[in-house]
């Protein structure tokens, strides 16, 4: 039974579990101390297969020869292109081991971009997932003279394929075992030569404006960071994680890989983006780390399976909820839940909640982490009501992740928590502009002395772009991304994120972006959820053929409108939401309008929308 | 963004709205909305399992949809008797042909006929399905079952035609018959469609051969329409191109084996 009073079980964790001043250090020590436990499982054909630490080493120690063999150099770098699978963090390690400098690319970007990102980072290895991800960067090949060898970890349907350029991982393992045959001491000296301060990996930022940049991190800042995470979101050997945002992004590269190497938590690799639910499911994690939009993704498949369940189904939810939510409050306000309360809640989740939970997948979860994205404090409090507490961290790629997070004895929704105790955060008092300071903050990037040096105070402290406030308890909340304020043309300052966080929290939104900057009053474009408004207009008799029509019915326009509504009621009159316009395109994350985080780029979707939005104002 | 289809005349022949059907507790088509208008040659495409079959058999009644309606010639027919349904004009050529194969060709055409009261009418139609498949005339004693597939094939769409239908239900009319064969019924259904003014819907996995053929077509996936439009720009579309016809960009290996993001457009 859950017990969401009692946040014993999630306790910081000072001292370090694991010695070592770089990511490889780190990793050989790893699997020195833990050799036949298993570290990763990932499922193969319909299969869960283990990873031990030390036939994870014995991969990585094949690959690093492999490379090495193929005069990889310290201080080059190697990029990977691919999902999230077990391979990827194999080559990032042997990368690391190396000596390398270790770049991800996301699997969704088109061939220019990838061209871009290997040009700028100077790669010389290429490691693609599979023929999908190959052709990209055989497409653009004639461009990239500077690299040496792609690197395919998947050979399926590429048997026919014999060019010099292009080897498999499997071949590449081979000559790596040849090398340190030959030269078995070749691997250790390389990891013996990185310093703390060497460049280890590069973590592209998204550039919603302008290409994107690469934020470069040292070994130190990277092992300082995941030794304070366990002061923050601690974890140990006996937890079981799920591994499936992008490894390319910064959250699932600390949280999820670093981390957990360095805590010697499990790694659950899901099969593929769209099984993520499945696989949680069958995982059931014990503690879970996810963007807002995964977080609403199940509340929304619980908000639709109840409308689908019966009458005394929805009854039963209905009363353990309401159970549930108040202890959240209890709890929520610091207040002791009594022991009446408590049989009640027992009774809850017996009935009721367990069974929820199952669902989602997260009974066995201690704490769920959110980050990446601000998340409506309704969504943070209904897990709580669940029985399970979610823990809003903040951060940047520039911070190497979390930065701030919430304290599982206090948590304040609404609030991204105070500084964790690794780095210092301050406000600035003039722009309201949240600032951090510590060895987890950035190099620098690459190849751009310029933006790395606007990136800094004059006394030294990163500038984040995001405004916010503290409280007397030094518990930070964000109101905006600086550049996203709109000053509308009656002057009033508006911070679009609430109105778009609080409507991202109906099952029908997906995403949303409040436009007013310079204009009489605010509109928002929308992005709706298609399987819940389908879903919704299958119920309610609304006839629709595809995604376009289903946008232009008028029963969907108004439950949108009564949507924005029920936020606008929330809000002062200026910053009320007047008229809207539903995307009539159904976007994927290969579309320019979406983050790999599957968030609207704000600055594009203005301009690339221009017509319909003045069409709002007209 | 897609140009949108042009607007719907106001009375289509056939209209469904948010039909959804299910076979036990497997969902088969979850909520289909389309309209067939009138002397038209329409299309649903589909792969396997798309629920290409089912649409046609909740249309002609065989199966009781969960919800939606479904309205001919601005009837609501939704869950009627099949029997009734064809009455009223609406007939339905199943997939695999389903020829009553121990009777005769002729005897199958007379059953087609089997609502009919005027004799003068069924004899006149009778000349009629002759001229369209002459073949039928010569076999016209033999057992059905003896008829080759495509002659079959001719047999179950001749005798739909013998009940005078205003609207004609075609389920994968090329289903095991050769490229030729196939060209010839498809040709015949044109004729049909043209010379007797029958609204036709027509199902087919043989999206090149129905989208030549319609001219207005819609897409399905697991149970949902997922596209629309007239055939001619349907042709033009990059998913139709790549995954209805078997078109795509060999990529820079000369080979390319991945598919590419579905994103009807």
């Amino acid at each position: 039974m859950k017990k969401p009073w009692d946040p014993s079980h999630i306790r910081p964790v000072a001292h370090s579990v694991l010695e070592g001043e770089t990511v490889p250090a780190l990793f050989w020590n790893a699997v020195a101390q833990r050799g036949a436990e298993v570290w990763m499982r990932q499922k193969e054909l319909g299969l869960w297969r283990s990873w031990s630490w030390a036939r994870t080493g014995e991969a990585v120690r094949e690959i690093a020869g492999g490379l090495i063999a193929l005069g990889f150099q310290p201080r080059d770098t190697a990029s990977i292109l691919s999902n999230t699978v077990v391979e990827w963090v194999l080559a990032d390690l042997a990368v690391l081991s190396c000596g390398g400098v270790s770049n991800g690319i996301y699997p969704t970007d088109a061939p220019p971009q990838v061209q871009f990102l290997c040009e700028d980072s100077n790669t010389a290895i290429l490691f693609v997932e599979d023929d999908e991800q190959l052709d990209k960067a055989l497409e653009v090949r004639e461009r990239l003279p500077g690299l040496r060898r792609i690197v395919v970890f998947d050979m399926d349907g590429l048997r026919d394929l014999h060019d010099p350029l292009v080897i498999s991982l499997a071949e590449l393992r081979h000559l790596g075992r040849d090398y340190n045959a030959r030269h078995p001491a070749a691997v250790e000296a390389r990891v013996d030569e990185v310093q703390p301060d060497d460049l280890a990996i590069l973590v592209y930022t998204s550039g919603t404006t302008g290409r994107p940049k690469g934020a470069m991190h040292s070994h130190r800042g990277i092992v300082y960071t995941v030794r304070g995470y366990n002061t923050l979101i601690a974890r140990t050997q006996a937890d079981e994680c799920m591994c499936f945002l992008p490894l390319c992004h910064i959250a699932e590269r600390l949280g999820g890989e670093y981390f957990s190497l360095y805590t010697g938590a499990r790694l659950n690799f899901v099969e593929n983006p769209e099984t993520v639910p499945e696989n949680v499911r069958e995982i059931q994690p014990t503690v879970l780390t996810a963007v807002p939009r995964v977080w609403e993704k199940f509340y929304s498949g619980v908000t639709i399976a109840l409308k689908e369940a019966g009458r005394l189904q929805q009854a039963a939810y209905g009363w353990a909820i309401g159970v549930g939510g108040r202890v959240a409050r209890k709890v929520l306000a610091g207040q002791p839940v009594g022991p009446l309360l408590k049989l009640h809640f027992a009774a809850a989740d017996l009935l009721v909640l367990a069974n929820v939970r199952k669902l989602i997948g997260i009974d066995r979860a201690r704490f769920l982490v959110t980050g990446a994205a601000p998340i409506s404090p309704e969504l943070v409090r209904w897990y709580l009501a669940l029985g399970v507490p979610m823990l809003e961290v903040w951060g940047m790629t520039e911070t190497c992740g979390a930065a701030t997070g919430m304290p599982p004895t206090r948590i304040k929704p609404g609030s991204i928590g105070p500084a964790a105790r690794y780095n210092e955060v301050r406000i600035e008092a003039k722009t309201g502009e949240l600032q951090v300071r510590g060895p987890n903050v950035f190099m620098g990037y690459l190849n751009q002395p310029r933006k790395t040096a606007e990136a800094f105070t004059e006394d030294g402290w990163l500038r984040t772009g995001d405004v916010g406030a503290v409280d007397a308890d030094g518990f930070f909340r964000i109101t905006d991304r600086m550049k996203d304020i709109i000053i509308t043309a009656g002057g009033k300052n508006i911070t679009p994120s609430e109105f778009e966080n609080e409507l991202k929290f109906s099952p029908y939104i997906t995403d949303a972006v409040v436009i007013g900057d310079r204009r009489p009053y605010l509109t928002a474009i929308v992005m709706i959820d298609q399987e819940n408004v389908e879903k919704y207009a299958q119920d309610h008799d609304v006839p629709f053929s595809n995604y376009a029509s289903l946008t232009r019915a008028p029963e969907v326009q108004a439950l949108i409108q009564s949507e924005i509504d029920r936020v606008n009621r929330k809000v002062a009159r200026v910053e009320q939401v007047k008229r809207f316009f539903l995307l009539d395109t159904q976007l994927s994350a290969e579309d320019e309008e979406l983050t790999p985080t599957m968030k609207l780029k704000r600055k594009l979707v203005q301009q690339k929308y221009a017509p319909q939005i003045e069409a709002m104002y007209a | 963004m897609s140009a949108n289809p042009p607007a719907v005349s106001d009375l289509p022949v056939l209209r469904l709205s948010n039909v959804e059907s299910a076979y036990g507790p497997i969902k088969a088509i979850r909520g289909v909305s389309l309209q067939v208008r009138r002397g038209e040659i329409a299309t649903v495409l589909g792969a396997n399992g798309a629920g290409k079959t089912t649409i046609l058999k909740t249309i002609s009644g065989i199966l009781d949809p969960r919800k939606g309606s479904i309205a001919f010639k601005g009837e609501d027919i939704t869950a009627r008797d099949p029997a009734w349904i064809v009455q009223e004009g609406l007939c339905h050529v199943p997939e695999g042909r389903e020829v009553f194969p121990l009777l005769s060709v002729r005897e199958n055409l007379l059953m087609g006929a089997y609502t009919r009261r005027d004799r003068d009418g069924v004899a006149r139609d009778l000349e009629l399905v002759h001229g369209y498949f002459p073949v039928l005339r010569e076999r016209a004693a033999q057992e059905a079952g003896l008829l080759s597939g495509g002659q079959q094939q001719m047999l179950a769409i001749a005798r739909a035609l013998m009940a005078a239908p205003h609207l004609m239900l075609l389920d994968e009319p090329s289903l095991g018959l050769s490229p030729k064969l196939t060209r010839e019924i498809f040709e015949i259904v044109v004729r049909i469609n043209r010379e007797r003014g029958t609204t036709i819907l027509l199902v087919e996995q043989n999206a090149a051969m129905a989208l030549a053929t319609a001219d207005y077509g819609y897409v399905l996936e697991n149970g949902r329409i997922v596209m629309e439009d007239t055939c001619t720009r349907l042709r033009q579309k990059e998913d139709i191109r790549e995954f209805y016809l078997g078109l795509k960009e060999a990529g820079v290996r000369g080979e390319r084996r991945w598919k590419k993001k579905k994103t009807w457009r």
